[in-house]
Parts: C-alpha cells; sequence; structure tokens
C-alpha cells in the first residue's frame, strides 16, 4: 500500500542531490536591494558551518544527521551558504561546544561567519538537544536552546533552531517548522493530496481517493486540511482532519464546491459554488450550512482567499471582460479590482502580514508568479520561466511556494518575495502541483 | 582582520532590529513540539460520508460508467464524440459560435427523435490558465449547451452539466490544434 510514498521518498532523495548540484554552481550575488517588509533572503549570503552534533555515547551518524537537515534549512532560507563539512578542522566529538572550549581561528580559517554547535544526548525515552550559534569573528555566542523531545522528533528540533536562528539574524522567527500539503499525480493519474517538510523531508500521502482532488487549503492550523475532490462523482468539498480515518464531506452542493479556505477565526468557510452553471464566492459554515453569497451575477468569480483580519476576500473574476483579481467585503459589496496589468490575472492569496496579494499572471503567453500592495501599484515579478501557477505564502511571509513548470513536468518550488532566491522542492520526474503552506506547527 | 561578521548587515536590513546579544539563553522549559499523527492514508473503499449527504455509505461514484470520470479511473481516455457531437469552444470563452450551434441543433434532433432518453453535459477546457478557473469555465461552457438544448425544446431534466476543467484532456500536447479539442462539450451516451 505504501509503495506510492516509498517512490515518493526516494523521488525526494533524489531531488536533494540535486539541490545540492545547484547550490555549487551558483555565483555570488550583488548586494540585494531591500524594501518594505522583504528581509535578508536574496541578499548576500553569510557563510555559516554546521558542525555535527556531539553524542555522548549515541551513534556519531545521528549529529551528522541533524547536522544535514539544519544546514539544509539553512540553504533553503537564502541567508546562509553553508561550508562543507569536508573542509572543518576539528573532531566534532571531542572538541568543545561552548565560548571558552572552542577555537574559533579553526573556523574563520575555513571562511566561516557564523557557526553551529551542540550535544545530543538521550535521557530516558527522551533525547535532549543543548544547541548554540557563534559569531565566528567575535569570538562570542549569539543565542542557543535546548530542547527535550521524543526521539523521532529529531527533524522537528533541526528545522525549529533553523526558525531560531533566522530569529537571531533578522529579528524574525524563520518558517521551517511547518508543513506544505500539495496535489500529487500517482499511478500516473490520480490526483491525491501529499504533506511534506519544507526540506522534502515527512513525506507522507493523506489521501487515497483515487479520483481528482483539488485546491488544499490548511483550515483550523495544521491539524486539518480542505480540499475538492471528484470522487463521487460531484466535484465536493471535504474536511481532512489529520489522524482521523477519512475525509468528511464539508458541502457537496449540485456542481462546483471549490477552493474551500477557512477564515481567520474559524467560523466560516469562503468557497467557490455553482449556481445556474455560474460560480459566486460563498461562506458556509464549518458544517457547509450557507451563510450567504458574497458575489452575485453573471461573472465567473473563483479562487477566494481570506484577509488575515477576516474582513476581506481576494478572488478571481471575469467581470470586467477577462479573468483579473478583485477585492471584497466578506460580508458583500462592491468589489475593488486590484489588476489592471495583463490580460489574465488569477489565483491571488493574502500575504500574512495583509499588506500584499501574490497571483498568477499570464505572460508572453506563460504564467508568472506575481505580488502587489493594494490597491495595485507597486507591483513585483517574483519568476521568469516555465508556467508558475497556485503561490502560497509561508507563514512569514518572506517565502512563497508555487508549482512550476521550468525544469518539466509541474514540481513545487520555493522563492523568496523578491524572486532572487529560487529552489525546487520536490524531486524531478512526479506532478506536483497547488501547493499550501501550514502556519508554524505550534 | 578587518573582516566582521555581518549576519544581519545595516546595509542589506535596513530596519532590522539591533543583533543582541543573548548570551546564555539556555532555557530548561522549551515547549515540546506537537507530535504529527502518523497514521497511514484511509483506504477509499471505506470511506465515511458526512450524515445527511445523501451519498451512499459504500463510497460507490453514482457517476455514468461511460463519463470522462469514470473512464479515467479505469486507465482509459476520455472518448471524443458519439451519438452526440462534441462542441467545440474559443480560447478563454463559453460562447457558443456558428459550428457548435449547428452541432447542438443536429443533437437536440437526435434527443427529440429519442423521447425518454437523458444525458450529462460535460464541459473541458484547455490546460492554460489555472486549474480553478478552469473548471468555472468548463462549468459556463456545459451552462451555454444546454441553454441551447432548451431552447431547441428540449426538456431541462433530461440535461445534467458536470465540469472537469482541464483534468481530463484527449490530448496533452502544447500547440494550438490540441487546444482546440480539449476546449469542448462531450455528451455522454444517452441512455434511460
Amino acid at each position: 500500500m505504501m509503495m506510492n510514498q516509498q517512490h515518493a521518498r526516494e523521488r525526494a532523495v533524489r531531488g536533494a542531490a540535486l539541490l545540492v548540484a545547484a547550490l555549487l554552481a551558483v555565483t555570488p550575488r550583488a548586494e540585494a536591494q531591500v524594501r518594505g517588509t522583504i528581509v535578508g533572503p536574496g541578499a548576500a549570503r553569510q557563510a555559516i558551518a554546521v558542525s555535527p552534533l556531539q553524542t555522548n555515547g549515541m551513534p556519531p551518524r545521528e549529529g551528522e544527521r541533524f547536522a544535514d537537515i539544519l544546514g539544509k534549512d539553512l540553504e533553503l532560507s537564502g541567508l546562509f551558504r553553508v561550508v562543507d563539512r569536508a573542509a572543518y578542522l576539528e573532531d566534532p566529538q571531542t572538541s568543545g561546544v561552548t565560548t571558552g572550549t572552542i577555537d574559533f581561528r579553526d573556523w574563520s580559517t575555513i571562511g566561516a561567519q557564523a557557526l553551529v554547535k551542540g550535544k545530543l544526548e538521550r535521557d530516558g525515552d527522551q533525547l535532549v538537544v543543548e544547541l548554540r550559534l557563534f559569531d565566528v569573528v567575535e569570538g562570542r555566542q549569539l543565542g542557543g536552546k535546548r530542547y527535550r523531545a521524543k526521539s523521532g522528533e529529531l527533524r522537528r528540533i533541526a528545522h525549529r533552531f533553523a526558525d531560531e536562528i533566522m530569529l537571531l539574524v533578522t529579528g524574525e522567527r524563520g518558517p521551517f517548522d511547518s508543513r506544505i500539503a500539495f496535489v500529487s499525480r500517482t499511478e500516473g493519474r490520480f490526483k491525491e493530496l501529499v504533506m511534506m517538510s519544507l526540506d522534502g523531508g515527512d513525506l507522507r500521502a493523506l489521501t487515497k481517493e483515487r479520483s481528482i482532488v483539488l485546491s488544499p487549503s490548511w483550515s483550523g492550523g495544521v491539524r486539518s486540511l480542505l480540499f475538492t475532490s471528484f470522487r463521487r462523482g460531484n466535484p465536493s468539498l471535504y474536511r481532512l482532519t489529520l489522524g482521523a480515518p477519512a475525509p468528511t464531506l464539508v458541502s457537496a452542493r449540485d456542481g462546483l464546491n471549490l477552493g474551500g479556505h477557512a477564515s481567520p477565526g474559524g467560523r466560516a468557510i469562503a468557497v467557490a459554488l455553482e449556481r445556474r452553471g455560474n460560480t459566486d464566492i460563498a461562506l458556509i459554515d464549518p458544517d457547509g450550512k450557507l451563510i450567504h453569497f458574497v458575489t452575485h451575477g453573471r461573472a465567473i468569480d473563483v479562487s477566494p482567499s481570506w484577509s488575515p483580519d477576516g474582513r476581506r476576500l481576494a478572488f478571481c473574476s471575469d467581470r470586467g471582460g477577462g479573468p483579473q483579481i478583485y477585492t471584497v467585503d466578506a460580508r458583500g459589496g462592491e468589489p475593488k479590482r486590484v489588476t489592471f496589468k495583463g490580460g489574465y490575472n488569477t489565483s491571488p492569496t493574502w500575504s500574512p502580514k495583509g499588506d500584499r496579494l501574490a497571483y498568477a499572471s499570464r505572460v508572453q503567453g506563460r504564467f508568472q508568479i506575481f505580488t502587489t500592495d493594494l490597491p495595485g501599484r507597486d507591483v513585483v515579478q517574483v519568476t521568469q520561466t516555465g508556467d508558475n501557477e497556485d503561490p502560497s505564502w509561508s507563514p512569514d511571509g518572506r517565502y512563497l511556494v508555487f508549482s512550476s513548470t521550468r525544469d518539466g513536468p509541474r514540481g513545487i518550488y520555493l522563492s523568496d518575495v523578491s524572486g532572487r532566491h529560487q529552489r525546487r522542492l520536490t524531486a524531478p520526474g512526479g506532478d506536483d502541483s497547488s501547493p499550501t503552506w501550514s502556519r508554524r506547527l505550534d | 582582520m578587518a573582516r566582521t561578521i555581518r549576519l544581519a548587515t545595516a546595509a542589506t536590513v535596513p530596519f532590522v532590529v539591533p543583533l543582541v546579544v543573548l548570551g546564555l539563553v539556555l532555557s530548561g522549559c522549551v515547549k515540546k513540539p506537537t507530535a504529527l499523527d502518523d497514521g497511514a492514508p484511509y483506504d477509499a473503499a471505506s470511506a465515511g460520508t458526512a450524515p445527511g449527504s445523501g451519498l451512499g455509505a459504500d463510497g460507490a461514484s453514482d457517476t455514468n460508467p461511460e463519463s470522462s470520470l469514470e473512464r479515467y479511473r479505469r486507465g482509459l481516455a476520455p472518448d471524443e464524440g458519439g451519438i452526440l457531437k462534441d462542441v467545440p469552444f474559443g480560447y478563454d470563452s463559453y460562447e457558443l459560435n456558428a459550428a457548435g450551434r449547428d452541432i447542438l441543433a443536429a443533437n437536440a434532433a437526435w434527443l427529440n427523435e429519442n423521447p425518454g432518453t437523458r444525458t450529462e453535459i460535460e464541459g473541458h477546457s484547455d490546460d492554460r490558465g489555472t486549474i480553478e478557473y478552469n473548471l468555472a469555465l468548463g462549468a459556463r461552457r456545459a451552462k451555454a449547451a444546454k441553454d441551447y438544448l432548451v431552447s431547441l425544446g428540449i426538456a431541462p431534466d433530461r440535461l445534467s452539466t458536470i465540469s472537469y476543467g482541464e483534468e481530463l484532456p484527449l490530448c496533452r500536447d502544447s500547440n494550438e490544434s490540441c487546444y482546440g479539442r480539449n476546449r469542448r462539450v462531450h455528451f455522454i451516451p444517452p441512455g434511460p
């Protein structure tokens, strides 16, 4: 039964190898031009050494594995370049992990500006992981944390400390302790829901619909997802609660029940419903009961996305002729057009801080990811090649994930909001689309 | 040794908070990470339904076996044409053109000669554009075909509609002739 998952995992592993190859080819970039809330990623990257952890009786391999996971997150952040472990001079098992016991010259010699050291210990059935970030040049500690967790949660500790390092360095916590759900083609044809960490780890199949699954969206934190499935013929809206035996039906009205998005407070779901052959944006309650229709009329209205304060919705409509982005009061009222450039703008998604929208726009026949402020003056193009669709923001608002065909069949990609730092997240050879980035796990 | 560490350079991050020297902030009370359930995916055949949904508890679809969706589930390509011919559409359009109206007139004639039959009208799109918008477009195409048949005297309760958007294409090439084939309304073979 787990053949798909295993296959997907193998693909992820191949993807990781490819990622490293790509990184080695990267040339240093000119200093970034930073503005607005765009902080850090994409600017000149800092050289950081991530020492394997001291393992104190546990296999040294565990300490290396931890450093691998943390190092990959730091590379993905776009803030750091991890110094190759082969260059490290000291023995991680016998050297010190605190300021007075580290010879920082050994690290500055190999070009490291920052250093992560730590130790891993077993305490009964738990693991204790102690981690510190050092400024190599000044020879001082910048921060440290101690984590206590079940032994299966080592990967999560690495993600959490990556977030901690980003907090220390940029003043804002990173996005790595989170999950990305997306649609993945299996058995050559079915579209199913899959979930992974940003580094491609923790990959897990979520549905077994043997049908077409569309438009997943996290609801209620990281415990459940809304999605549309054709499992019983009609494209109906379902909710999958992680750990529950099966998805439950939310809305099975005749025709499309599409793109369900839970409101920030959780009391309403915005969804595109079909009325007499035409789709309008509606609000339904968590059990699927209609609250009210937000949009009306003869135009196609799809892809609703909530503002973080829960007051407005962004959506795509052809009311002006072609598909364009609008916002509207969630209680109803006159929609306000946001996009004016380009003949096909769609899939809007509101940033976590509420200041920008990301969307897909057709440029010379291909779809590219853009962001815009509101009301739509400061437009930034994020992607340049292939067809790029379905953007989703990171919990900290500094990154986007989306699908792209730039290297062949659709895969999931990461970019910082400026577009300078882009990486493939899923392995080549799959057909992966419609990513949705969760909040942080806590 | 003029080089200094620039972990949050003022030049690149103009308004970042100054790096606070946190010293030793090793705390013994870090929140335990939330455990995620690690269960296997459910089995499609045993998956439940919400109460009052009106759907069979066996998880079976009530879709016609010759519909494009049921063919896809069996690993078969969608049918093209049939007793009732496919209706073509222009790019990003749900307007019926002259050729489409002629085909629908012929389809209406067949349906008039075979009273008591019903058919499902499937709306499809090419793969340019986004998944959700193309589903809405397919719904409009199916509705346009249904409205025209009703205007020609076919009872609305003999006609149901569904949109598959870009999900069930006839071909996967990136050229206009393939895009054109995929932008269609298809009728599943009429039956009682």
